[in-house]
């Protein structure tokens, strides 16, 4: 049975028909697929079904260890969202439900290459110069979670040192309990850092600042 | 658990006839808010050939969205998924041509015409603004509860239920909200308490007699909710009963705080007139005290916080808002629009 029904279909269409360029969505699942491994490959060759512009890989984490090393995947199911370079967006867990509308902005913004983030924001993060790893924690009946989600990916389009992910707290309950998730969404920035709600940019940049001097020296 | 992927909260990229993406220089409707009261508006100002802009705020779908099951909205005798419903109205405004944006309202100026509205990202211009912002939970105000606000204290059971599972949780509060994301809960939680200032429930009598018919709920009656205990995460709270002044401890995971909600107004104070608790004040035509500013649902009505009751004054706001722009072309006017 198709996860996307007509209505989904026709909106989908519609968003992505003015992609700025082609976009991958890289998935991996295994062999023997996990709790929700099955769907989220569904869900993305289903995509990949509705633009000429999105194209779908699937990779088995196992055995194509490799690849997923090479793109720092590291749990599954996982898809990277890649246009014309890697900017290092990922999904971790099924991003259905509200993330679903995350899914989509990424790719649309991933096509273009071109965060839309405020100029003092893109100045900011362009000057970035050490890692950053923003993991948004969601579940997927959260309405205010893919604001988070997009905000993060957003960040990691603007500087090539940042990567973010979307984590389904559902699916990595052991993630859930590392970073105290009781309430999403939940960013945590460069594990130390961590902010509650879907808060505004220039609240996002502040925490990536403080994660920042938290590694300095 | 199956959850179907939705659409919610982002703007299409539509670009209007013409133009290359270009907005246009000013909107002849503004709606500020994308829960039922502002989509309604936007269906019935997009029916009208307005021009239409939804600038949806930090909650797109407004309160349904937060909710499980709504079944109280006519059309769906078996109820809908709160967020289910709220991606209908989204659809239909834009169907007829409302344009929603993911952007949220920073400032307001309703001293000119047109009116001006700061966001994030932009500034827009509109001859009319539909104020729908809604509400948001009202708070305890209790110690504890800044500190574990999203780590132990939430006021999304549908966001937050999940991290429950076979643990213990308080709700706090009577009415309806209280008791039916209370039932919520109990598909996660192995024992909800319901903590409530008085000796009996306010909520409508059906969700109380599925609340005292379920296993998994006890009721603290007379109580109030004094602290929130905890180091690293929550494991109480001190509560007090209001007619022995007597305090105890009810051991808990969690906290989730249903207790009213608060009109969202800051932006509109000192140009719109509000009342005592700060609801924007209407007339019967969702009038304000500005000419060409309406307002619909939960940010004017301190009362009845009903979806269909939002829709209502959406659909007024609406059709107000048609006529004051009709009788405002037919006035001889400086003309401030597209420069």
């Amino acid at each position: 049975m198709a996860l996307l029904d007509n209505d989904v279909r026709q909106q989908v269409v519609e968003f992505l028909k003015d992609l700025a360029g082609p976009v991958r969505l890289v998935m991996f699942t295994q062999e023997f697929e996990c709790e929700y491994c099955a769907e989220t490959r569904q869900l993305v060759e289903e995509l990949g079904e509705l633009s000429d512009l999105v194209s779908v890989e699937v990779y088995d984490f196992q055995a194509d260890k490799e690849k997923a090393e090479e793109l720092g995947i590291d749990k599954i199911p996982a898809i990277a969202v890649i246009g014309k370079e890697d900017y290092g967006v990922r999904f971790y867990g099924i991003p259905s439900g509200y993330e679903f509308t995350s899914l989509l902005h990424a790719i649309r913004t991933v096509a273009a290459g071109e965060p839309e983030l405020s100029e003092e924001g893109k100045k900011f993060l362009s000057e970035i110069d050490r890692p950053v790893h923003i993991q948004v924690f969601v579940t997927p009946t959260c309405p205010y979670c893919p604001h988070a989600v997009t905000l993060a990916h957003q960040m990691a389009i603007a500087s090539p040192h940042v990567r973010a992910d979307m984590v389904e707290a559902m699916e990595f309950p052991h993630l859930a309990v590392k970073y105290q998730v009781m309430g999403v969404p939940r960013t945590v920035i460069n594990e130390t850092v961590h902010l509650e709600g879907a808060a505004p940019e220039p609240m996002v940049l502040d925490k990536v600042r403080e994660a920042l001097q938290g590694t300095e020296g | 658990m199956e959850i179907k992927p939705l659409i919610a909260g982002f703007e299409p990229q539509e670009r209007p006839e013409g133009g290359e993406g270009e907005k246009p220089a000013v909107y002849d409707v503004i709606v500020l808010g994308a829960g039922p009261a502002g989509l309604t508006a936007a269906i019935y100002t997009g029916r009208a050939r307005l021009k239409t802009l939804v600038i949806a705020g930090p909650l797109p779908g407004g309160e349904p969205s937060n909710t499980d099951l709504v079944e109280n909205y006519p059309g769906f005798p078996e109820g809908i998924a709160g967020m289910d419903l709220a991606q209908r109205f989204q659809s239909q405004a834009e169907r007829f041509g409302a344009e929603v944006v993911f952007d949220e309202a920073t400032a307001v100026d309703f001293s000119q015409q047109p009116f001006t509205v700061q966001t994030y990202s932009t500034t827009y211009k509109g001859r009319t603004v539909i104020i729908a912002t809604g509400a948001e939970p009202r708070r305890l105000g209790v110690p504890g509860e800044d500190k574990f606000f999203g780590r132990g204290v939430s006021t999304c059971a549908t966001c937050d239920g999940f991290f429950y599972k076979d643990k213990r949780v308080v709700v706090v509060g009577g009415g309806d909200s209280a008791i039916a994301e209370g039932l919520f809960l109990t598909k996660f939680a192995s024992e909800v308490i319901v903590v409530h200032r008085r000796n009996q429930l306010r909520a409508t009598k059906i969700l109380q007699e599925r609340a005292f018919a379920n296993p998994k709920m006890r009721f603290v009656w007379d109580s109030v909710v004094e602290e929130i205990l905890g180091d690293e995460t929550v494991t109480g709270v001190r509560v007090r009963n209001v007619k022995t002044g007597e305090t105890s401890v009810i051991e808990t995971d969690g906290v989730f705080v249903y207790i009213g909600m608060v009109p969202k107004t800051e932006l509109f104070v000192g140009q719109l007139e509000l009342d005592k608790q700060g609801y924007v004040v209407a007339d019967r035509h969702q009038r304000t005290n500005v000419p060409g500013v309406f307002v619909a649902g939960d940010v004017q009505d301190p009362n009845y916080r009903q979806i269909v009751i939002a829709a209502g004054t959406g659909a007024v706001a609406a059709m107000e808002a048609e006529r004051f722009l009709d009788e405002y072309w037919q006035t001889p006017h400086e003309e401030a629009g597209p420069s």
